[in-house]
């Protein structure tokens, strides 16, 4: 039998610099704060996802540990920046084929400053060696061709960077919760033509969680359920001639979360793009159907993507400013739309959103989600 | 041959690690490999072929000249990596279709455009803890080229 799956409860650690803190302790923070959104106790979870990256050994143990210990089987997934929506997506599956009522993901990582390391994996061959693994230079390379291309200003992707830290500065779990100007960002140092310092996500210590749950068990505890309507994940896939894409068919996935949720992107209320780099928001206003291919840089730059705009993207700041502790990112994108869609966001809210969309990109896959109230 | 003459040779030339580059005088190449059923064209090489998942593939030598699909200048470096900032790094288009990742070479950053002409040049990289010469292949402006 086929459930429905609600997002019942969601909760943050803080995100930003926090060196003195373990994972376990910043698990525990967003994990009772999902338990006490949710309204039900570590006991009534029976099973759970520990979403990271670079945590090393045992850390399912060392996160969900901090809530108690129950017994219950807690598997660790990663698949880099998008594991804690990969990580939900597993415990939907699981739910709505009726395997679990209530499902936990603990998404988590520590990082350290500069450069984001073992891009290419352990082995340190030649796109390591010649400093071709350089994750800011693969999205400035999307940049330039999207530049020769479409004709897409530097400044467009600059804007970008710009709303985000607006709206980072509206919310009090962001890394960063100052506003920037257009021209901070332009004149900041250059990382990778066109990318500069302040278009790129920085790392992040942080946490988030998230409890899903079947509609029958989640009607015990809420009247007004938020759904995890739709949920696809994909991996890069190959058409000859073309360059390797190293997340995945963004489009595609999109068009097939459209088609299963049975709307379209004039639909979506409010949305979350993976902005590892200014540039992603640009690429993904097109990938996910909010405006022509090719049109992205001025569609952001009209501000369309504002959160008074047609279609409100990273409303809390996004990867750029929220911040990227990256085994964290996907929970904390799962958390802001669901706040959004009970009319909680604050100063950020976007009136009266009933349908959310969520785009989660790591090097490896793609996921894709349709929130719903 | 006598232990003495091997401590004497001259260091040996060897390719790099992750790259499928030939090494021998005036046959430097990229090697990729090339469906015997459907035709389509890799690099690096692959046992499966992407297109119609014949198991297989031949070797086949790539063509040492292309276009620039796409480039960064990277104005930080990567830690571990031996080439230092600034650097261009790039995506070549060959004849063949494949897109190779590497670096350029000989180029002043400021002047690369996308759809310039390039040729392939093979380079030591460093040397490893036997002594011998690690190479490593990059691109360059073809010589001769209007721009």
């Amino acid at each position: 039998m086929s459930s429905r799956v609600v997002v019942l409860g969601v909760g943050l650690h803080p995100f930003g610099r926090h060196p003195d803190k373990s994972i376990g302790e910043m698990a525990r923070v967003a994990g009772l704060a999902a338990l006490k959104d949710a309204g039900v106790e570590y006991k009534d979870v029976q099973a759970g996802f520990c979403a990271h990256v670079n945590q090393g050994v045992g850390a399912g143990l060392r996160t969900f540990g901090q809530l108690g210990m129950t017994g219950i089987p807690v598997t660790n997934i990663e698949l880099a920046c998008a594991s804690s929506s990969r990580a939900a997506m597993l415990s939907a599956d699981a739910i709505a084929n009726g395997l679990y009522d209530i499902v936990m993901v603990i998404g988590v990582e520590k990082m350290q400053r500069g450069l984001l390391e073992g891009v290419g994996g352990k082995e340190f061959g030649y796109n390591d060696a010649m400093g071709i693994n350089l994750m800011p230079a693969i999205y400035a390379m999307w940049a330039q061709r999207h530049m020769h291309v479409h004709g897409t200003k530097h400044e467009h992707f600059a804007k970008v960077s710009e709303k985000a830290h607006r709206n980072g500065a509206l919310n009090p779990n962001a890394q960063y919760q100052k506003a920037i100007s257009l021209e901070d960002v332009l004149a900041s140092r250059m990382i990778a033509d066109p990318i500069t310092l302040y278009e790129c996500s920085p790392t992040t210590d942080g946490a988030s969680a998230v409890i899903l749950a079947s509609e029958a068990a989640a009607r015990k505890h809420t009247n007004a359920p938020v759904f995890l309507d739709t949920w696809v994940g994909g991996t890069p896939e190959y058409h000859r001639g073309e360059a390797d894409q190293a997340e995945g068919p963004n489009a595609v996935l999109a068009q097939r979360a459209y088609e299963a949720a049975g709307l379209g992107p004039e639909d979506v209320d409010v949305c979350q793009v993976h902005d590892a780099f200014s540039p992603g928001e640009v690429f993904l206003a097109e990938e996910l159907g909010f405006c022509p291919e090719g049109e992205g840089g001025p569609f952001v730059w009209e501000g369309n993507t504002e959160i008074d705009g047609r279609i409100p993207i990273n409303t809390d700041g996004g990867l750029l400013s929220r911040g990227h502790p990256i085994g964290a990112t996907g929970g904390a994108m799962i958390t802001e739309l669901t706040t959004q869609l009970r009319g909680q966001a604050g100063q950020r809210q976007v009136p009266d959103a009933k349908t959310a969309l969520l785009h989660n990109a790591g090097i490896g896959g793609v996921n894709v989600m349709v929130l719903k109230r | 041959m006598s232990t003495e003459s091997s401590v004497e040779k001259p260091p040996q030339r060897v390719a790099i690690k992750g790259a499928s580059l030939r090494l021998g005088e005036g046959e430097e190449a990229l090697e990729g490999s090339r469906c015997p059923d459907c035709g389509d064209t890799f690099y690096p090489p692959r046992t499966v072929c992407l297109s119609c998942y014949h198991e297989g593939l031949d070797r086949v030598t790539l063509s040492r000249r292309g276009t620039l699909h796409t480039f960064t200048i990277a104005r930080m470096s990567l830690p571990g990596a031996f080439v230092k900032a600034p650097y261009v790094i790039a995506q070549v288009q060959l004849p063949e279709g494949v897109i190779i990742p590497t670096v350029l070479d000989d180029v002043d950053p400021d002047s690369v455009q996308i759809g310039m002409q390039l040729e392939m040049v093979v380079e030591k990289a460093k040397s490893d803890a036997e002594g011998n010469d690690v190479m490593a292949f990059k691109f360059r402006p073809l010589k001769g080229d209007a721009r």
